[in-house]
C-alpha cells in the first residue's frame, strides 16, 4: 500500500504533464457531480458527488492511475490552503449576533464532546460485536 | 494607477489597487499558508492547535494589515477556493486505496453513521435551544459537522447565517480534533480506523487534515466519514426543519 502523507511532497515525483492529467480527471469528476447536483437537484455539493463516483469508479474498475494519484496526493497536501480564505471571514464577524455568543459556544463544545464520545465508542463496540476477529489494522 | 499623485500617495493606496486582482488575496494566502505550517513546525505540532488556526489567524492579519475589505479579499481568494472542489474528489483516492479496510468494517459504519451524525447535530441543537438561541443561531449550528461547501447548501435551504455557520464549523472543527485525542486516551481507543472516523464525521474537512498526519488509513476512514456525513445531514436537516 501507498503512504499518502499530506505535509511532505518529497514522494512524488511525478512528471508535471502526469500531474495535469490527474488534476484534469479530478476536475472532469468534479463537473460530473456538479452535473448531478444540478440537474437531478440532489442536495450534495459536486466535490462529495464526484469523490464518491471516483471511489465507486476505483471499485470498478480496480483502480486510478499514477497521474490521478498524485494530483490527488498534491491537492490533498495543500487542503488547509483551500479552506483557510473562508474561515477568515469570521475574525471580522464577531460584533454581529452579541448575546448568543455564549450559547454558540456551550452548545459547540459540550455539543461536539458528546458526539465524538458517541462516535468512538459505538463504532469500537460494533466492530468487536460484528467484525468477530481482532482490530485488522496495521 | 494615478501618475499625477506623489509616489507616497500611490505606494499607500497599492494594496487597495492590487487587490482588485486576485493575484495579491492568491498570495497572501499562499504565504500565510506557509507561515503557518513553518510555525507549527516550530511549536512542535501540537494536537491542540490544529494548523489551520494559525493559517487563519496569520491571513487575518495580513487583511487587517493591508487595510482590506474582507469581501474584496474574498473575491480574489476565490479563484484558489476554486481548487477545493478538485481537492475534495481527490479525497476518493486514499479512500479507494484503504477500501479493503471499510469493506472489513462495513456494518460497524452503516449502523454507527445514522446514530452519530444525528446526534451531532442533535446534542448540539438541544443545548443551544436550552441556553436561549435564536432560531437564526439554530440554524447556523446545525450543520457544524458537515464540511463547507454541503453545509454552506444546507444552510441556504434552512436558513442559516453564512459568517455563523463558517464560525460553527471552525471551532468543532478544531475541537473535534482536540476531543479525539483526550477521548481515544481516557477511552484506550488506538485502532485508526475508529479514529479517523470519528474525525471526519465530527470534525469535516479540518478533522481529515488531522487524521491524514496519523496516517494514510485514519485519513482514508475519516474521509469516508466527512462524506457519509455530508450525504446524511444534507438529508436530514431540511427535513427536520421544516417540522
Amino acid at each position: 500500500m501507498r503512504e499518502t502523507s499530506v505535509i511532505h511532497l518529497r514522494d512524488s515525483r511525478a512528471p508535471p504533464m502526469s500531474i495535469l492529467r490527474g488534476f484534469l480527471i479530478l476536475v472532469l469528476f468534479f463537473l460530473l457531480g456538479e452535473s448531478l447536483r444540478l440537474v437531478f437537484l440532489v442536495p450534495v455539493s459536486g466535490g462529495i458527488s464526484g469523490l464518491m463516483l471516483l471511489t465507486l469508479y476505483s471499485m470498478l474498475t480496480g483502480g486510478v492511475g499514477n497521474s490521478v494519484a498524485s494530483a490527488s496526493q498534491a491537492l490533498i497536501s495543500v487542503l488547509i490552503l483551500l479552506i483557510m480564505p473562508g474561515l477568515t471571514e469570521i475574525f471580522f464577524i464577531s460584533d454581529r449576533f452579541s448575546g448568543q455568543w455564549l450559547a454558540v459556544i456551550v452548545s459547540l463544545f459540550v455539543g461536539t464532546f458528546l458526539s465524538v464520545i458517541t462516535t468512538l465508542v459505538l463504532l469500537n463496540a460494533l466492530d468487536r460485536k460484528l467484525s468477530g476477529r481482532a482490530n485488522s489494522h496495521e | 494607477m494615478n501618475s499625477s499623485l506623489p509616489i507616497l500617495e500611490r505606494l499607500l493606496t497599492l494594496p487597495q489597487v492590487l487587490s482588485s486582482t486576485p493575484m495579491l488575496p492568491i498570495g497572501m494566502t499562499i504565504l500565510a499558508f506557509f507561515a503557518a505550517n513553518r510555525l507549527y513546525v516550530v511549536i512542535g505540532r501540537p494536537v491542540w492547535l490544529p494548523p489551520v488556526v494559525p493559517a487563519a489567524i496569520i491571513l487575518a492579519g495580513i487583511i487587517a494589515l493591508l487595510g482590506l475589505e474582507v469581501d474584496s479579499y474574498l473575491e480574489g481568494a476565490s479563484w484558489l477556493m476554486l481548487l477545493l472542489g478538485p481537492a475534495t474528489v481527490a479525497l476518493g483516492v486514499p479512500l479507494y486505496q484503504n477500501i479493503h479496510h471499510i469493506r472489513a468494517m462495513l456494518w460497524p459504519i452503516v449502523l454507527t453513521l445514522p446514530i452519530a451524525a444525528s446526534l451531532a447535530v442533535g446534542y448540539t441543537l438541544v443545548i443551544a435551544w436550552a441556553l436561549g438561541a435564536s432560531p437564526t443561531v439554530m440554524a447556523s449550528l446545525a450543520p457544524k459537522s458537515v464540511t463547507a461547501a454541503i453545509a454552506l447548501g444546507i444552510g441556504d435551504i434552512i436558513g442559516s447565517s453564512v459568517p455563523m455557520l463558517m464560525a460553527a464549523l471552525l471551532i468543532t472543527g478544531v475541537f473535534t480534533t482536540l476531543c479525539v485525542e483526550v477521548a481515544t486516551r481516557l477511552l484506550k481507543i488506538t485502532d485508526e480506523r475508529v479514529i479517523g472516523f470519528a474525525l471526519g464525521l465530527n470534525g469535516h474537512a479540518i478533522g481529515t487534515v488531522r487524521a491524514f498526519e496519523i496516517s494514510s488509513t485514519a485519513g482514508a476512514f475519516s474521509s469516508l466519514g466527512m462524506s457519509l456525513t455530508g450525504l446524511f445531514t444534507a438529508l436530514l436537516l431540511p427535513v427536520l426543519f421544516n417540522l
